[in-house]
């Protein structure tokens, strides 16, 4: 017997290292938990589809290829991607026509487009809502962990705004509508693919892109991986239906599934319990991501419908998502029929989101719903505060470049310190422009002044030099963190803006006095720690939304055409670059490695550093 | 003047060196600045260079990147420093962002007023009168994708500088050719190796050699 086994387990030499793809054939376990919330479609295969991108690193990760796999678009894994991903589907409009498709391209199993709110559509309760041009390929799993697949630009599905503002079914391809036509182009997909992956190798959760499939006329099929796809707004169309016995299901889906993926440990198993410990979840999930947007300056565009976010915080949709170089907090971006959210607004909409999810569960144990208001002061609400503003200590102690450890210490012992550092800091980072609200391409701003990033990464170097006791004049420190966008009249001093310089310098040096002592060691021994790591995490060039735009077109005007490979190796080395992270691995040094890149990642750095104040 | 050209090399090959620039400052608690030859991916080797010296006692540091806008406050900072070290890498992108941003008029004043200059590989090559040697040999050369014509440098000495230098026929060759065209004595250091100025003196670290008029020479005194 165990010969046999042993003999079982060794791959032979004529396994196919692809049969992982045939897993992806539109099964999901959602359609049988909860067949409300979704919608099945049949599929066919799409003709005159290329390979433009595939992310061999996230293949490997998620063990769509052999680990082994070379970065290397052989034949035969190019008709994989092709068959697995390469789809359409027969829509209602094709049904309505009677359209013959040849029986041999249409596949055998059923893929689903899901349910959810969404507040662009004419009903608020998301009985029409969901995927409008995007289903799901189904699930992969590697070592315990699962991975949901979907792509977008596979069709017009029956739940897209046009659809249901229009009152009419249509044709995928439909030029007469944008978005409603089922179709997404390769620039979507590319810049969902610098972002997603900037955003991942800092720490961030996010939807990433595996793959993408270019067709003539810049149309592509976009196909993104997470761990887990749901969003908020997928509980919330059966909330606003009322409509427990679905909306029960489809959150004991989301438990199980977060236990199963073990994003979740000890999970509670009795009925009593375990919806408490989902909403503490929930509150603390929400809470960590809206001080990371915040803190991290990405807009996102959270609102109530909870669209445009995952349920564990991941960012999905890079649509409306950017990341903006100041934290500039009056930013709107303009959507023809309603203005965005600000960034600063991000917070009350996380927050209405946790209210919303403590009325879900008292809905789900009580099995009577109330009012969204008799949520307003639950004790979720009161800890989601709580948390929120111990990560924004927590990411202020990391952006000033403090070890865990020195960090851990000083969130324990140190609170009111922190605070008082926070409020100076927020108090620069919140300055705006004298010159008042500005027009800007896709909306309107309010232009910030200060780079904090700027102050952060050269002010240890100063004390540093100067000694702890040296301080930095009014006049130097205004010059360190003014930005590209302040006037002269922006800079100008104030007796309050002076008391701001010297507090800030104060307390800064306060959080590096309290450690020194406790640990220790010298000052000027956390400061020059502080100092490598902070020129690391607050690197004068950062990616910005604008940029990522203008790398995207550059990336598709690129003559000769980049392969997949080529896009694979440029975007290896520009998120190496971005990746802020002051633990990171390090090559070994002379002082003197040579930084051979591509021309083309020369470029994109460029464009990076040409708009990192920017939006 | 206060002047340490490295050829190039590991931490441990470049102690001798390193502990000689120290000296040279004559600060008890010296400060260094790093200036990389560019930005990209320079938190790592300013972690490195720290590493180094934090070795031999120092614990006040500067990083200075000149091919991303800096302030007016930082430069002056930078200026202050007992000792800059002008990083390696590829010498015509260094010496395109050492002109734009006119440092070489700081770094005299910074000399002229007790400062130690250390240059490393490129970061030595852009303290000499022109920067013809990073164009050769054919095999190992930086690229200069920018075409720039103008390659003069910081004359701050009078003599051309060949880092990396290994002892062999194929580097001879291409040495001993430009030597024939070229005015100035031309010092090839090996890794490890170096040479030390301090008020017009020259001071060899490594076995060294020097190419002039078409003849090579062996520089038989050497420290380290």
């Amino acid at each position: 017997m165990g010969n046999t086994k042993l003999k079982e387990s060794r791959p032979s030499k004529d396994t196919n290292p692809y049969a992982k793809f045939k897993e992806i054939d539109g099964s999901h376990p959602l359609k049988k938990s909860v067949p409300e919330a979704v919608v099945e479609y049949q599929v066919r295969t799409r003709h005159g589809g290329q390979v433009a991108f595939f992310n061999f690193d996230l293949a490997r990760e998620i063990g769509l290829i052999p680990e082994n796999h070379p970065n290397e678009l052989t034949k035969e894994l190019k008709e994989e991607i092709l068959n697995t991903f390469s789809i359409v589907i027969i829509n209602e409009y094709d049904l309505m026509n009677n359209f013959n498709f040849p029986k041999d391209e249409i596949r055998p199993n059923t893929f689903m487009a899901t349910r959810y709110l969404q507040l662009q559509h004419p009903c608020k309760k998301g009985t029409t809502s969901g995927d409008g041009r995007s289903i799901w390929n189904g699930q992969i799993s590697k070592g315990g962990k699962t991975w949901d697949v979907s792509s977008c630009g596979t069709g017009a599905t029956k739940l897209s705004p046009a659809c249901n503002i229009n009152k009419k079914f249509y044709q995928t391809g439909d030029p007469t509508v944008s978005y409603g036509c089922g179709y997404s182009e390769k620039d979507e997909g590319l810049s969902s693919l610098f972002f997603s992956e900037v955003l991942a190798k800092n720490g961030l959760e996010t939807e990433r892109v595996l793959g993408i499939i270019e067709f003539q006329k810049g149309l592509a099929i976009n196909i993104r991986v997470h761990d887990n796809l749901l969003r908020p707004s997928h509980m919330f169309n059966h909330l606003k239906q009322n409509n427990l016995p679905t909306l029960k299901r489809m959150v004991d889906y989301y438990i199980e599934r977060q236990a199963k993926n073990k994003v979740w440990k000890n999970v509670p198993t009795d009925n009593k319990t375990v919806y408490d410990y989902f909403l503490n979840q929930i509150m603390d999930t929400f809470a960590e991501m809206a001080a990371n947007f915040e803190d991290q300056y990405i807009f996102c565009w959270l609102d109530w419908d909870g669209d445009n976010i995952l349920m564990d915080g991941g960012i999905i949709d890079y649509g409306s998502v950017r990341q903006f170089g100041l934290y500039h907090h009056e930013y709107r971006y303009d959507d023809v029929e309603r203005w965005s959210t600000s960034i600063k607004e991000q917070k009350q909409k996380a927050r209405y989101i946790v209210q919303t999810f403590a009325q879900i569960v008292d809905y789900i144990k009580n099995e009577k719903k109330k009012s969204i208001d008799d949520f307003k002061n639950h004790h979720s609400i009161q800890s989601f505060e709580k948390r929120f503003f111990d990560y924004k200590n927590r990411n202020i102690l990391r952006k000033i470049g403090f070890t865990s450890k020195y960090a851990e210490f000083l969130l324990e012992n140190c609170r009111k310190d922190i605070e008082d550092f926070r409020d100076d800091f927020t108090y620069f980072e919140m300055a705006k422009s004298v010159k008042g609200p500005q027009k800007v391409p896709d909306g309107i701003n309010w232009n910030a002044i200060f780079c904090m990033r700027d102050i952060l990464r050269e002010l240890p170097q100063i004390f540093l030099s100067r000694g702890l006791n040296g301080r930095v004049s009014e006049v130097e420190f205004l010059d360190v963190i003014k930005s590209s966008y302040a006037t002269k009249a922006d800079l100008k001093r104030s007796l309050r803006r002076d008391l701001k310089i010297r507090s800030f310098q104060k307390n800064y040096i306060k959080l590096i006095n309290k450690v020194a002592a406790k640990f220790k060691i010298a000052p000027e021994k956390v400061l020059l720690d502080i100092s490598m790591r902070s020129s690391v995490i607050n690197k004068y060039d950062r990616v910005t939304g604008d940029s990522i735009t203008t790398i995207v077109q550059k990336v598709m005007n690129q003559r000769p055409k980049l392969t997949a490979e080529e896009i694979m190796v440029v975007l290896k080395e520009f998120t190496d670059y971005q990746n802020l992270n002051p633990d990171k691995d390090r090559k070994p040094s002379n002082f003197e490695t040579e930084k051979e890149q591509s021309r083309l990642v020369k470029g994109m750095l460029q464009i990076v550093r040409e708009f990192r104040d920017g939006i | 003047m206060k002047i340490v050209l490295y050829s190039g090399g590991g931490e441990k090959e470049n102690r001798f060196l390193n502990k000689r620039a120290l000296e040279l400052t004559g600060a008890d608690v010296p400060k260094l600045t790093f200036i990389p030859s560019s930005s990209y991916d320079a938190e790592e080797d300013f972690k490195f260079f720290v590493d180094e010296f934090s070795k031999l006692g120092v614990q006040r540091f500067m990083h200075f990147c000149v091919d991303t806008p800096f302030t007016k406050t930082l430069l002056n900072e930078v200026l202050k420093s007992d000792l800059i070290f002008l990083g390696g890498g590829n010498t015509f992108y260094f010496l395109k962002h050492l002109k734009k941003n006119k440092m070489f008029d700081h770094f005299k004043k910074f000399l002229k007023r007790g400062g130690v200059l250390c240059g490393l590989s490129a970061g030595a090559i852009v303290l000499t009168p022109h920067v013809h040697t990073a164009s050769f040999p054919h095999f190992d050369r930086d690229e200069n994708p920018w075409d720039m014509k103008n390659l003069s440098a910081m004359r701050l000495v009078n003599f051309e500088f060949f880092p990396h230098y290994k002892n062999s026929k194929r580097y001879d060759a291409e040495l001993l050719h430009h030597s024939k065209k070229s005015m100035l004595p031309l010092y090839a250091c090996p890794d490890g190796g170096g040479i030390i100025i301090e008020k017009d003196q020259l001071s060899f670290c490594g076995k060294g050699h020097v190419f002039f008029q078409g003849k090579k020479f062996t520089i038989s005194s050497y420290l380290g």
